[in-house]
């Protein structure tokens, strides 16, 4: 990888682990467990805009792991993985089908994503179906937050200086 | 062939678009129509997907609380009041279980998912008072 590229993506993690720390100051939205602003997802969907699939799994991956390190704990870091993988790879699918254009439904793709995938987590941890019964919450919880951040990431692309992309 | 990409890729995010609004709109459709039952509940008390505990809500005359001792010595303090129940303290890291306050009827259950305990309640089938249980059946 190339030195500028390395760093360019480096700040792109440290400024999605500065947002997720900024979030995880926030009281959660509503005290559903898995519900929340998702903002980190703001960089990835900038990655996934500018760079590749991979630079995005990349980025994503480090954050996670150093936001894991120094504000989580083991259980938040498995919840983390599995909801940020497969939203990863469901923002890639829809991007590359909307060929980058509409950054806001990517977003919500991506939201939805997330819960589906952290609530899937959640089940196979509990083992009890009940947890089933925060999807109707989540999954249109996951559409508009994702939405939110998708709006967030077109606005941040317009005016992030593309010198160094 | 241009206009034509463009073409398929707005149908594309129509398509995305209206999966969306049908999800959203389905989900809440479900909770508006779900059961929403008041009466007699009873709270089932799951760790690690197994059953520990049940109570009544309906026959709880006084308050009272106890812990859950999970696995590595997690605990939640659950309270339970007449009709309802709830984690009032939790080790946990984000105490989103404790914020959840109080459950009253089936529709959200209670859950703490780094002490992997989930609290559940359940309407009981209340029989109308004209089809009771008979006192006493001979054969």
């Amino acid at each position: 990888m190339q030195t500028k590229k390395l760093t360019v993506l480096a700040l792109y993690a440290t400024l999605s682990l500065a947002v997720y720390a900024v979030e995880s100051a926030l009281p959660p939205p509503a005290p559903i467990p898995g519900l929340k602003l998702g903002l980190a997802n703001i960089i990835t969907l900038i990655l996934l805009r500018r760079y590749t699939c991979r630079d995005a799994a990349l980025v994503l991956t480090a954050r996670i792991l150093l936001s894991a390190l120094l504000f989580g704990q083991a259980m938040s870091l498995l919840y983390s993985l599995a909801g940020g993988i497969l939203s990863l790879l469901f923002m890639y699918s829809a991007d590359r089908l909307l060929r980058k254009k509409y950054l806001l439904l990517t977003g919500a793709v991506g939201g939805l994503a997330h819960n589906i995938g952290q609530l899937s987590l959640a089940l196979a941890v509990t083992a009890t179906p009940g947890v089933l019964a925060y999807l109707p919450f989540l999954l249109p919880g996951g559409i508009v937050t994702g939405l939110f951040t998708g709006l967030c990431a077109r606005l941040a692309d317009k005016y992030l200086p593309r010198k160094h992309a | 062939m241009r206009t034509c990409s463009e073409k398929n890729t707005r149908t594309a995010a129509l398509a995305i678009a209206v999966l969306l609004v049908l999800i959203t709109a389905s989900c809440l459709l479900y909770l508006l129509l779900t059961d929403r039952r008041q009466g007699a509940c009873t709270a089932e008390i799951y760790q690690n997907g197994r059953l520990i505990r049940v109570i009544p809500l309906d026959q709880v005359q006084k308050a009272y609380s106890f812990d859950v001792v999970g696995q590595g010595g997690c605990i939640n303090r659950i309270e339970v009041r007449p009709g309802k129940i709830g984690v009032i303290w939790a080790d946990c890291p984000d105490r989103l279980c404790v914020e959840q306050g109080f459950a009253e009827s089936p529709v959200i259950p209670i859950t703490c998912l780094p002490n992997r305990l989930v609290i559940r309640l359940k309407v009981e089938d209340a029989l109308p008072a004209d089809t009771a249980v008979p006192d006493a059946v001979t054969y």
